[in-house]
């Protein structure tokens, strides 16, 4: 499927190309991931678990080239991994920067990552400390960061969170305060792994509209389907680590055959919308 | 294993007497320096440890703490002092010059005097304040992000063994006595795998937020 992107007058947000990457178990992961997205471009991650996209979404960081983090984090039920050999692949660019170890700060401060489980984000005794972990690491000064940590919790409506130890807060708190700790650091790219999973309806519903009202260019890896038809106009279906399709939501997740061929099903409200449409035409 | 018994982790015990209000590093050194009082008065030296007995009651007093709450700590904690006091007991006996049961019950105070010093401590400090009085201080920052890290995820170990726990009930068929022997170590063997997991994935947040080896703190 052809790519919707406009050419972009900047240097677009991602650009992935021919993008490797073995588990140091030697189990290859990504095998030639080619993708583009352009500023304040929101699109969608889909595809089977174990299909590359957590992987996918670290490599943004540079989390996994030669990383010790390496792959764990990508996968959420497999074994530790015995030694963190990876592969470099430098094959990423963050706004036309290259995504190594030289530039590796720079690209931290511009990708922004939400992890699945909020609880491996929010590791700071307070709230407040934990919003301000990315700032006071960016080099700002205290004062600085308290007031734009107070500021980015503010936005994700959490204001008065900011001296609760993180353990007595909700699912959904949890995961809005991850958010304002990545905000915090400014992004122009945000990669969200599994926002909405977990959450109850009304904690879906309020974090997808702050996804939403955030200006930077997102990735989202997600099987919330129905979330993707919302607010993700693209979307790339990843699976085996190589891209299978990538273009027009309503498109990739509206063929069923597709769908299928990769783990996935038709999203109920496409699925609804053709029988009312074909019952109309009788 | 119960949760509350990490209740003065909380740090939510904030400002009720005029003990909380203190410096959390002025608490430190006064509780340590108790302590070390305590550790160097010499055996059978009754009416010190008495004195220092009563400045230990007054400061119980002033923190407003439940004294139930804290022998219920304390008795815990006692039988585990008093088997290893027994066991060393017998040649500071021959030593000293003093009977078995003296040297054990001088052991025990002293012990408890410590031990019920440090309760206190924990009381009035809420666990942030604490660690902040001990950076501080000039105490290793290794050694404040290990403790602080322990107080984040002990919570979250807790409620996973709690669900492993559940799960493990859930498929079993008998009906009294607590897990068994084998099972426990096999849960604690999960318990490591998956906290060996975590550490993984918080380290990569961590690298995620430019996080370069250096903690730093938000407060001075």
């Amino acid at each position: 499927m052809a790519t919707t992107d406009p050419t972009p007058p900047s240097p677009p947000a991602i650009r992935a190309q021919g993008l490797e990457y073995h588990y140091p178990d030697g189990r290859h992961a990504l095998r030639g991931v080619d993708l583009e997205i352009a500023a304040g471009e929101s699109v969608a991650l889909v595809g089977p678990n174990g299909a590359g996209k957590s992987t996918l979404l670290l490599h943004l960081n540079g989390l996994l080239p030669g990383g010790r983090g390496a792959a764990v984090s990508a996968r959420h039920h497999g074994p530790a991994p015995a030694s963190p050999r990876s592969r470099r692949a430098p094959s990423v660019w963050i706004d036309g920067l290259e995504v190594v170890d030289r530039n590796a700060r720079e690209v931290r401060r511009k990708v922004g990552l939400l992890f699945q489980d909020p609880d491996d984000q929010l590791f700071s005794p307070t709230v407040l400390e934990d919003v301000a972990f990315g700032p006071l690491n960016l080099g700002m000064g205290k004062e600085e960061a308290r007031r734009l940590a107070r500021e980015c919790l503010e936005r994700v409506d959490l204001p008065d969170a900011e001296d609760r130890p993180p353990h007595h807060l909700s699912f959904g708190e949890r995961k809005r305060v991850c958010l304002a700790g990545v905000l915090a650091c400014g992004p122009s790219v945000l990669a969200l792994d599994e926002p909405t999973a977990n959450l109850d309806p009304r904690g879906r519903r309020r974090f997808i509209q702050l996804i939403q009202s955030l200006p930077c260019a997102k990735l989202i890896a997600t099987h919330d389907l129905e979330m993707v038809l919302e607010i993700c106009p693209r979307a790339i279906l990843l699976d085996g680590g190589q891209v299978v399709a990538d273009g027009p939501s309503r498109d990739v997740l509206g063929d069923p055959a597709l769908l299928e061929a990769h783990g996935l099903e038709l999203p109920l409200s496409l699925l609804l919308e053709r029988e009312i449409s074909a019952r109309d035409r009788l | 294993m119960s949760l509350d018994d990490f209740g003065s982790l909380e740090g939510t015990n904030t400002g009720r007497g005029p003990l909380h209000r203190l410096d959390a590093r002025v608490k430190l050194v006064a509780a340590v320096a108790f302590v070390v009082a305590v550790a160097a008065v010499p055996l059978g030296s009754w009416r010190a440890l008495g004195g220092l007995g009563l400045i230990l009651a007054v400061l119980i007093v002033l923190s407003g703490a439940s004294p139930l709450r804290l022998i219920g700590r304390w008795l815990g904690f006692l039988l585990l002092v008093g088997f290893l006091a027994a066991l060393t007991a017998g040649g500071r006996a021959a030593a000293e010059g003093m009977s078995w049961g003296m040297v054990v019950l001088n052991l025990l105070v002293k012990n408890s005097l410590a031990f019920l010093m440090m309760m206190v401590l924990a009381e009035v400090t809420p666990w942030n304040k604490l660690l902040g009085g001990m950076r501080r201080l000039g105490a290793p920052s290794i050694l404040i992000a290990t403790l602080s890290f322990m107080q984040r995820y002990i919570f979250v170990l807790g409620d996973e063994l709690a669900r492993m726990l559940t799960a493990r009930r859930a498929r079993s068929f008998r009906s009294r006595g607590g897990p068994g022997f084998a099972m426990l170590s096999s849960l604690i063997g999960v318990l490591l795998l998956r906290a060996l997991e975590r550490e993984e994935r918080v380290h990569a947040a961590m690298t995620a937020r430019g996080w370069d080896g250096t903690m730093r703190a938000l407060d001075d």
